[in-house]
């Protein structure tokens, strides 16, 4: 019993260094929120295509910059078929690479 | 080893050779996919609309949204070929799992003298009305 507590490899023991709570494993980035809130998933309305470019634009901002997780709350897959198709988008003529249409 | 897929392209055309008559055009690309071995599953009109940001020197064009099978090995040759073709001035060619129930409707009537002018003035911005909505909100919330 003992062993499985101490030769876990668990992060905060097993990490080696001095520092802060997470120095163990490299950057972590906190499951919670700002303001301690769990992270809801955000599904998409519609479907990521670059042909449904109206709804993509609603994920760039004035710059034409494409909004990051934190801000669209994407599951890591849906957000790579939004930037795979605002990319195709851009491609086409559909969206502006730089600006506001 | 070759392998038969499903692919769509999505072509933009140049609106001078448009006007020239859309179904020679339209059958001048379908043949460079037939040319290579593929099948041409759909080919139809997707839109004629101003772009994002001028392409050779136009500000308007024609989307035209081609459903083929082709062999792997083709896929290149087409690729090759619509960079030669100069009536289209972009293409974005996707592999997809499945055609779409609406390509295979029949295709609505294109008049090509309907196409506005490349020079006509973009349509004017629609208004915000987020922050007049925000006024509204917040003077109906004083009064109350």
């Amino acid at each position: 019993m003992s062993s499985s507590n101490s030769g876990g490899g668990g992060y905060r023991d097993g990490g080696g260094g001095g520092g802060g709570r997470d120095s163990g494993g490299g950057p972590r980035r906190s499951k919670f929120g700002r303001f301690g809130a769990p992270r809801r998933e955000v599904l998409p309305e519609e479907p990521l295509e670059y042909k449904n470019s109206p709804y993509l634009a609603k994920f760039v901002s004035a710059n034409g910059r494409i909004q990051s997780r934190k801000r669209t709350g994407f599951s890591g897959q849906n957000q790579r078929k939004l930037a795979n198709a605002i990319k195709h988008a851009r491609l086409i003529g559909l969206m502006p690479f730089v600006g506001r249409a | 080893m070759q392998r038969t897929r499903t692919y769509e392209c999505m072509c933009l055309l140049d609106n001078r050779e448009v006007r020239k008559g859309w179904d020679a055009l339209k059958n001048a690309v379908s043949g460079q996919f037939t040319k290579h071995g593929a099948k041409i599953l759909s080919s139809r009109r997707w839109d004629e609309r101003r772009l994002a940001y001028p392409i050779n020197g136009q500000h308007r064009g024609t989307y035209l949204l081609v459903y083929f099978s082709a062999d792997t090995n083709a896929v290149a040759l087409i690729r090759r070929d619509m960079q030669f073709n100069e009536s289209v001035m972009r293409t974005l060619l996707l592999e997809c799992e499945e055609v779409p129930q609406g390509a295979y409707e029949p295709e609505a009537a294109f008049d090509v003298n309907a196409i506005p002018s490349d020079d006509a003035p973009a349509a004017a911005p629609e208004p915000v009305p987020e922050p007049m909505a925000a006024e509204e909100s917040h003077e109906a919330r004083t009064e109350a």
